[in-house]
């Protein structure tokens, strides 16, 4: 088992889903902090009937094109929603809740009719992009990954004091000069970028997670930002890391399962350890220093 | 003391195609305390905004020591209403009073000791150094409102907007903040506040704008702050929706 490790193969998709993983740690924190993670979550699943028709138009399971696909729909989706939230009195929960199921049935009679229809060919492929199989992961895949992290990570570093300010204090940030409107275009373009690249790793259902637990662990052990997207970044590293060692070595494990579990249980050791955890302000409270 | 800093003229703006000030003509003199008085649902904030440049006119014009307001944003420091900010974003006071840097900085540089030092000294102003690495959710109503005025004070701009800066605090920081405007007053420095209290109106501003819909009066205490003209935008009849 230890030779998985120095294997080749794992290594190059291991560094994937870890450095996906450090980049939607950071992204997503974003979201948690604007309270907003459902977009995420319904976004990432509105990407599979995207993958399938993209598959459907070309007939191979081609990376960019896949990915391309994902994110046409993650867009659609997230617009779908504004206008739904905006035109009606549909409130911003139901119309994710109900993109978020709508889409995702719509991909699932896809695939069932895909799968079952005899001019298409390598049609189960597509059952990776719902719970993630880093281990089917093509070169073509990681390098996609490894560029749409990259890329993000830069321009989140390039424009960190504009995003800090302006998810802080929007009304501020735009009279001392901030474009909000570019820095809410920029965190969802990345947002649906970084989930359209994970899919294979971590599938439409679970990629949310990536982007919504290593914040959710970074605010549990700091209440600065800049540490805060630290250990959001590294929780998902380490998670990623894991998860996909876990799903290579023991046959059967998809990868995205893996890698929520290493996450949910960082999740709840800070949700008790972390200095805004339980234990900590328990112990706070019978001192009566709560402040 | 003739210099304006602030000039209005023909200001309408609406919201989805209600209109909610129009025809605005004003002047805020340098060196002024100016406040802005008006019921409820008059206007201020909506006017404060035109002239922050954060929403879009109908029509008219607001220039700001003669350029358009883009342009001279990095003059004005603004204090916002209450409840206009995040409080579950994580960052400790001296973080917050260290935003007012940015203008000068520019936006790629590293704060330094000396922006520190600013920061600090705005804090100790604002008599709240004691709780400096405190995180900002866990302070209360009036300290959060002493914060936003410490990063108003790093912002060192020559012309401060402030809407509402002492709702919901207590007489003693309302002295505080009072004390410190009359104070960077003296330095030279000019205020635009949004003020809800009448009683209080003549000891805390030279200069008013009662405002409801339209303008009603403005000028020093002495032309603008009339009776009748408290009366006519506080009368009930004269305000539509
Ligand atoms: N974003 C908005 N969209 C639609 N209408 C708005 C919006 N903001 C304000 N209004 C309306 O415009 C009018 C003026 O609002 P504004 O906030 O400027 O009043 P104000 O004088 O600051 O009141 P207050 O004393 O309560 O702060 C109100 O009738 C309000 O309902
Ligand atoms: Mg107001």
């Amino acid at each position: 088992m230890i030779d998985v490790l120095t294997s080749y193969t794992f290594l190059i998709v291991a560094i994937g889903t870890v450095i996906l993983a450090f980049a939607c740690g950071i992204v997503g924190t974003v979201s948690v902090i604007k309270g907003q993670s459902l977009i995420g979550d319904a976004i990432g699943h509105a990407t599979f009937p995207g993958i399938i028709f993209a598959f459907m138009l070309v007939g191979v399971m081609e990376t960019y094109t896949l990915a391309l696909g994902a994110v046409i729909f993650g867009i659609f989706a997230f617009f779908t929603i504004q206008i739904i939230t905006d035109s009606s009195k549909v409130t911003l929960d139901s119309a994710l809740a109900l993109i978020l199921s709508s889409f995702f049935g719509l991909g699932m009679a896809l695939k069932s009719y895909v799968q079952g229809h005899p001019g298409f060919s390598g049609t189960q492929g597509i059952d990776d992009y719902i719970f993630g199989q880093a281990a089917y992961m093509l070169r073509t895949d990681v390098y996609l990954i490894i560029i749409a992290s990259v890329i993000s990570l830069l321009l989140f570093m390039l424009f960190y004091s504009h995003i800090k300010i302006y998810v802080f204090d929007p009304i501020f940030s735009k009279s001392v000069g901030v474009n909000t409107g570019l820095m809410n275009f920029m965190i969802l373009s990345m947002t649906i970028v970084l989930i359209a690249v994970g899919l294979k790793a971590v599938g439409a259902i679970l990629i949310v997670n990536l982007l919504i637990a290593p914040g959710v662990i970074g605010l549990l052990w700091s209440n600065r930002f800049p540490m805060v997207l630290i250990i959001a970044g590294f929780s998902g590293a380490v998670s990623a890391f894991t998860g996909t060692y876990v799903s290579t070595v023991y046959a059967g494990f998809a990868t995205g399962p893996s890698i929520i579990l290493a996450m949910s249980i960082l999740v709840l050791l800070s949700m008790v350890f972390g200095s805004k955890g339980l234990l900590h302000t328990h112990r706070k409270r019978n001192q009566g220093v709560v402040s | 003391m003739t210099r304006n800093i602030i000039e209005v003229s023909d200001l309408s703006v609406a919201y989805a195609h209600n209109p909610v000030i129009w025809h605005i003509n004003l002047a805020v003199k340098a060196n002024s305390r100016t406040a802005v008085v008006g019921p409820n649902g008059a206007g201020k904030s909506t006017l404060i905004k035109s002239i922050m440049n954060l929403n879009k006119p109908l029509s008219g014009k607001v220039e700001i020591n003669g350029k358009k307001p883009k342009h001279a944003l990095k003059n004005i420091a603004y204090v916002p209403q209450k409840g206009e900010v995040n409080w579950d974003f994580p960052t400790t006071v001296l973080d917050v009073v260290l935003m007012g840097r940015y203008v000068h900085k520019g936006w790629f540089k590293r704060m330094n000791k000396a922006d520190v030092a600013a920061a600090m000294d705005a804090l100790s102003t604002m008599k709240m150094e004691a709780f400096k690495d405190r995180q900002i959710s866990e302070l209360s109503g009036g300290q959060r409102q002493r914060v936003f005025l410490a990063r108003a004070i790093c912002h060192d701009a020559d012309f401060y907007i402030m809407d509402e800066p002492l709702q919901g605090i207590d007489i003693t920081t309302e002295k505080l903040i009072i004390d410190t405007i009359k104070a960077l007053q003296a330095k030279g420095k000019s205020f635009l506040v949004v003020h809800h209290n009448l009683d209080t109106v003549e000891e805390y501003f030279d200069h008013v704008i009662i405002l409801n819909k339209s303008v009603i009066a403005q000028g020093t205490i002495e032309e603008a702050w009339k009776k009748e003209n408290i009366d006519k935008a506080y009368d009930d009849r004269s305000v539509t929706t």
